[in-house]
């Protein structure tokens, strides 16, 4: 195990702590006036907390402020295992201490508002200038998409984003009696890690498997069969007699009362604990600052410095793309983080963008110590990115899970240490 | 006021850019990399090889062997065709001249001390020092993280790290004679040396 952990994370983040106990906490007011060159980065994700670090890395006389109102970022890849009780949520969590360190100036709020003409971010009642936006909001539920889901949040869990509802979700699992029926729905893509869904569908079936061996797990998929890692999951439940996969199966409605979802084909499939991921689009404030397509779902970008096509000066990375041959994962986020990252320090110093391309590593669980993986990797063709390849692991091994170890623990690094 | 003097001075003869991590050549074409085996290649985890400081022949026949496939890995035989794709050449000397450190990962002393009393057979080829030898294609053990090492013991043992290829012929034998049970031991005394 790497000495680069939660706590050297968090106690480097003590220092930040320690500031705001002292009363040094930033606040908007003092970041009203900028001197200097400033690249403000909304969301502190997978996408946002690397390109705040890489901006800082690339030419450290750019002032980096960074707007994440969570304090702490919890890993979405292997929150999987929390539902399955293999991992504790505070395995995945991390402070922002490390970014700090590099000089971002880390800013618990919420942006609401981007004004591209006065080049402006609105945080509460004031404003942030900046010379380039960095945007990377991640994804939003299309909570209207499913009947009686905006009004029954608090007890159909999403668990799409991890943090609480991924231990609540845990909870509702371990609290359903044996002999109970668990129902996972996956929206149609795109969405948010298209491997994530079918992943869960194994940690939740191997921890029925061992804690509630009459249990079962039913997953209806919107799509018509899985859509990542297809022939490498499909074998993996070969181990799963209690999973019951059913394609072309989107829900439509969801009624907590009777604990019942109903498909588009009219069918009702009654649950005793529903795992409903939603459809999704662009982050919020992406949509409201029309930097979404024609779809009003994703945004489209150059894909050399991932400028908005819609306006200058903003840059959009992330899940909340869309028109790159990459999947909404993780990696690809980081990878977008560091390219945009390069390209606006460049672009701020007219200096030539060089053709970066991203890579994709995505590991998935299937069970509490074998994993399997597929890894993308792209060029630049004129002015596009396009792929080179993609391989799969001929199985699933232990192998394949400590290459997932060393993967997280090198990649949370690089995104926050 | 010497003292702002001398500061507006350095203002104003700096470089608009301070030459930082990113400038050198190849290093934005070797960003991808940083995933896994961290800023600059020097991996913070059990599993990633450390490629800071890495010799260059050996990183090119590393990228060369996996993007034909002859050395197997889902993982590196895509990314080793984007490194081919954005220029061997220049990558490999990113790397090399990136400052290396020992890997971070910590160490099960009596592991360590198990794995002295049988690295003898180790240093036949890869010297005392564990350091290798570039004339003969023999690449630096010292300080990479124990899970890598003890992969690489495992893959060499089943023949399933470049197989066919003829220069790993005298590791591939040696490893068939070495327990499984005693990789991890060698692999932590390794990480062990500096």
């Amino acid at each position: 195990m790497s000495h680069w952990t939660r706590r050297h994370f968090l106690g480097t983040s003590g220092i930040g702590l320690g500031l705001l106990a002292a009363g040094c906490a930033p606040t908007v007011s003092d970041f009203a006036q900028k001197s200097g060159r400033r690249v403000v980065v909304i969301g502190g994700g997978w996408g946002g907390a690397t390109a705040a670090k890489y901006v800082r890395l690339a030419d450290p006389s750019i002032e980096v402020v960074l707007l994440e109102p969570n304090k702490e970022f919890v890993s979405c890849p292997f929150s999987n295992l929390v539902l399955s009780g293999v991992r504790s949520i505070d395995s995945i969590s991390f402070g922002y201490g490390g970014l700090r360190a590099r000089g971002v100036r880390v800013l618990h709020e919420a942006a609401t508002a981007i004004e591209p003409d006065a080049r402006r971010v609105k945080v509460g009642d004031g404003y942030i200038q900046y010379d380039r936006l960095i945007v990377s909001p991640g994804v939003e539920f299309q909570w209207e998409q499913v009947e009686g889901l905006a009004a029954a949040q608090d007890r159909v869990l999403h668990a799409w984003k991890a943090g609480p509802q991924t231990v609540a979700l845990a909870k509702q699992l371990q609290s359903m009696a044996d002999g109970g029926v668990f129902v996972l729905t996956i929206p149609p893509a795109a969405y948010r890690c298209p491997p994530g869904p079918y992943e869960r569908a194994c940690q939740v079936a191997w921890y029925l498997q061992t804690n509630k061996p009459k249990s079962k797990l039913i997953v209806l998929d919107a799509n018509p069969n899985v859509i990542s890692k297809t022939g490498l999951f499909r074998a993996a439940w070969t181990k799963y007699p209690n999973l019951e996969y059913r394609g072309s199966n989107k829900v439509v409605k969801v009624d907590p009362g009777v604990r019942e979802v109903t498909t588009e084909l009219g069918d009702k499939v009654k649950y005793d604990v529903v795992n409903l991921i939603p459809p999704q689009r662009a982050g919020t404030i992406v949509v409201s600052a029309d930097l979404v397509g024609a779809d009003k779902r994703w945004c489209e970008v150059n894909h050399l410095t991932y400028e908005s096509v819609k306006h200058k000066n903003v840059h959009v990375i992330g899940d909340s793309t869309t028109g790159l041959p990459v999947p909404k994962s993780g990696n690809i986020a980081n990878a977008m983080g560091k390219i945009c990252a390069v390209a606006v320090t460049r672009m701020l110093n007219d200096k030539p963008v060089p053709a970066m391309a991203p890579g994709n590593t995505c590991y998935s669980w299937v069970s509490d110590r074998e994993a399997i993986a597929v890894v993308n990797s792209y060029k630049i063709d004129g002015d596009k990115v396009v792929q080179i390849e993609q391989k799969l692991t001929p199985g699933q091994s232990e192998a394949w899970a400590q290459n997932a170890v060393g993967w997280a623990t090198s990649i949370w690094q690089d995104i926050l240490g | 006021m010497p003292t702002l003097v001398s500061l507006l001075l350095l203002l104003l003869l700096a470089p608009a850019v301070a030459a930082g991590p990113l400038d050198a050549p190849g290093a934005t074409s070797a960003l991808a990399c940083s995933a896994c085996h961290g800023l600059g290649g020097q991996s913070p985890s059990n599993t990633m090889p450390i490629i800071a400081g890495i010799t260059p022949w050996y990183f090119k026949k590393a990228i060369q062997d996996y993007a034909a496939g002859k050395r197997p890995s889902p993982e590196m035989e895509p990314y080793a065709k984007m490194v081919v794709q954005f220029g061997v050449d220049e990558i490999a000397a990113y790397f090399a001249g990136q400052p290396r450190t020992p890997s971070s990962v910590k160490l099960d002393a009596a592991a360590v001390e198990r794995g002295r009393a049988a690295a003898a057979q180790c240093t036949v080829c890869h010297g005392v020092s564990g350091k290798g030898d570039a004339s003969k294609s023999v690449p630096d053990l010292t300080g990479q993280p124990p899970g890598y090492l003890r992969n690489q013991m495992l893959l060499f043992k089943s023949d399933r790290r470049s197989p066919g290829d003829d220069t790993l012929k005298a590791v591939k034998a040696l490893m068939k004679t070495i327990p499984d049970e005693q990789f991890a031991d060698l692999a932590a005394y390794w990480s062990s040396v500096r």
